[in-house]
């Protein structure tokens, strides 16, 4: 098995609406692999058509190696965009549900219950369930039989701060354990901690897909200003190393690859040049203003 | 298929609404039939008890309903009122699946969309044959209550009566399947069953050479008719061929299973 999942054009149309267009990419096994965008960019739409819920209106794929089954999807452990569970049932009778269709005996419900702090109340019906504790029963539900492949969809939608990071945890200690984990979500910052590989998706459209360090590639910014502005301004354009540079009001940006920037090397460079600076900063860029700068290109065109 | 029913049993075990009101269909089933028994007992009287041979009363109402034969086609066509309930039933246990989402997560846990559907299908037999066996009880009680000796004569209507679950059921589940709303697919189900198609019927009767009989639910009503005034009846109804509205029942439940099938397979869910 090379890949986990592998996506080849797949798009979805509903009415009018392009939910989905050509969007292709391999999910490697053992990776934790985020799927990255913006509210109703078809994060969901795309885990839809993977498990059967929803049918493409073009391109194919394959789970596992194989084609999609009922079969492969006993296989991989899924919370889907809402906890959906029958209200009039505690947590314990409606994991047995799951487990049911799954195949599996019923040993495995406490362990998945404890492992999300809900075992004291596995009684209980559904519907006077918190948010956050439905969240949790859905996690419970997807780990039910130990499955190799997890697909969470936000699965922190709901969580308290504390849960939330129970959760980043769980996921984490899962891929260590070599599961593969593909996770929808809108939260950059979630993907930064938790995720290997990412692909960015924005109306629909895929912007990026592979490795985080190659596709949220991290430039750092060297920031100088002089009181003459306008003669700092031509002297830098002179010098070499960096990749771009950009006047802002009463200072300039200069931007490097990650970790190529030297402070020292400008600051002599000035001073070589006749002009003494007034301000000098190592600014790292941040992840977020490299995703709107990722997302951002197709609502511009 | 056991593995289906294991399902379904787990999803209405604790459901008591669903216990509820199907307890007390059952119960309705012999007290529909008690009550209109004791109209029996009114109409006939002790002079039919006594002489049910006489030529003047069988002319006008037939053979007393309650007593066998007739019995089983009387508790039949009491109970056809009542099928409308199973069909609610259905309504509400299929709808339920696409509130909660359960239907997605079903699919997602690796069930595959015939299969679940399939397992709903299981459900309405397994409710269609204990409403079934609910009625040929109440039968047996009312016919060995009578004074004639028991006999097999228009059992056939009893297997009507399943037949006529069956086409109130699944037509809503079809109903349910296009909808995916309880609350439009319950009132659309029930205003086609009880009025619409009852008007419909009697249009196309006047109008369309009796055609009216061959509608969805009404093919499988008109099979079920009540063996009282039978001699009247002769004059008044031009009733087709059992065999007929037989077939065509069966064509519809067939139509049915086919349309509910095609459209949760192809289906976003």
């Amino acid at each position: 098995m090379n890949t986990v999942l592998s996506l080849k054009g797949i798009s979805k149309r509903y009415g009018r609406i392009q939910a989905l267009n050509n969007v292709s990419f391999d999910v490697p096994p053992g990776s934790v692999f985020g799927i990255l965008g913006p509210n109703g960019s078809g994060k969901t739409t795309l885990l839809g058509i993977i498990l059967d819920i929803l049918r493409p209106t073009a391109g194919s794929f394959e789970l596992m190696g194989k084609p999609p089954s009922a079969e492969v999807r006993k296989g991989i452990g899924t919370l889907l965009e809402t906890p959906n569970f029958y209200h009039y049932l505690s947590a314990e009778r409606n994991l047995r549900i799951n487990a049911t269709i799954k195949g599996q005996n019923y040993s495995d419900i406490d362990a998945v219950l404890e492992k999300v702090n809900l075992l004291q109340r596995k009684k209980s019906k559904f519907s006077t369930y918190s948010l956050g504790m439905k969240q949790r029963l859905a996690i419970a539900s997807a780990l039910l039989g130990n499955p190799d492949v997890l697909i969470f969809d936000e699965p922190t939608n709901g969580l308290d701060p504390v849960g939330i990071a129970e959760i980043r945890e769980l996921i984490k200690k899962l891929s260590k354990e070599g599961k593969t984990i593909i996770m929808a979500s809108h939260m950059l910052d979630e993907v930064e901690k938790v995720c290997s590989h990412v692909a960015i998706i924005k109306k629909g459209e895929l912007l990026a897909a592979g490795n985080v360090d190659e596709v949220l590639v991290n430039e750092d910014i060297i920031e100088i200003s002089a009181t003459d502005i306008t003669k700092l301004e031509q002297v830098m354009k002179a010098m070499t190393g960096y990749t771009k540079l950009q006047r802002e009001d009463n200072h300039l940006q200069l931007f490097y690859p990650m970790g190529m920037a030297k402070l020292e090397d400008v600051n002599q460079y000035c001073f070589n040049n006749g002009l003494v600076l007034n301000h000098l900063q190592l600014k790292r860029k941040s992840l977020e203003s490299k995703f709107f700068e990722l997302t951002g290109k197709v609502s511009d065109r | 298929m056991l593995h289906l029913i294991k399902l379904e049993w787990l999803k209405v075990k604790n459901y008591r609404t669903f216990w509820v009101i199907f307890i007390l269909f059952l119960v309705s089933i012999i007290g529909a039939n008690y009550m209109t028994h004791e109209f029996q007992q009114m109409i006939f009287g002790a002079e039919a008890k006594k002489n049910p041979e006489n030529a003047v009363v069988k002319m006008f109402l037939g053979n007393p309903p309650y007593f066998f034969p007739q019995v089983w086609q009387m508790a039949s066509q009491v109970t056809s009122y009542l099928l409308i309930i199973p069909g609610l039933l259905t309504v509400i246990l299929f709808t339920n699946e696409f509130s909660f989402k359960t239907h997605r997560q079903n699919i997602i846990d690796g069930f595959n969309r015939h299969q679940f559907i399939t397992s709903k299908v299981i459900q309405v037999i397994i409710m269609a044959f204990i409403s079934t066996l609910m009625l040929a009880i109440t039968a047996l009680i009312f016919g060995y209550a009578g004074d004639k000796p028991f006999s097999t004569e228009r059992i056939e209507f009893v297997g009507y009566s399943f037949l006529q679950c069956l086409n109130y059921c699944l037509c809503a589940l079809l109903f349910s399947v296009i909808f995916k709303r309880s609350g439009i697919s319950i009132g659309v189900y029930f205003l086609y069953v009880v009025i619409l198609e009852n008007i419909l019927a009697v249009v196309l009767n006047k109008y369309a050479n009796n055609t009216g009989y061959f509608l969805p639910v009404e093919s499988a009503d008109s099979l079920v008719y009540a063996p009282i005034f039978e001699g009247i009846q002769k004059f008044f109804l031009t009733r087709p061929d059992p065999k007929y509205l037989l077939l065509t029942c069966f064509g519809y439940i067939v139509l049915y299973l086919f349309f509910s099938y095609r459209k949760f397979k192809t289906d976003d869910l």
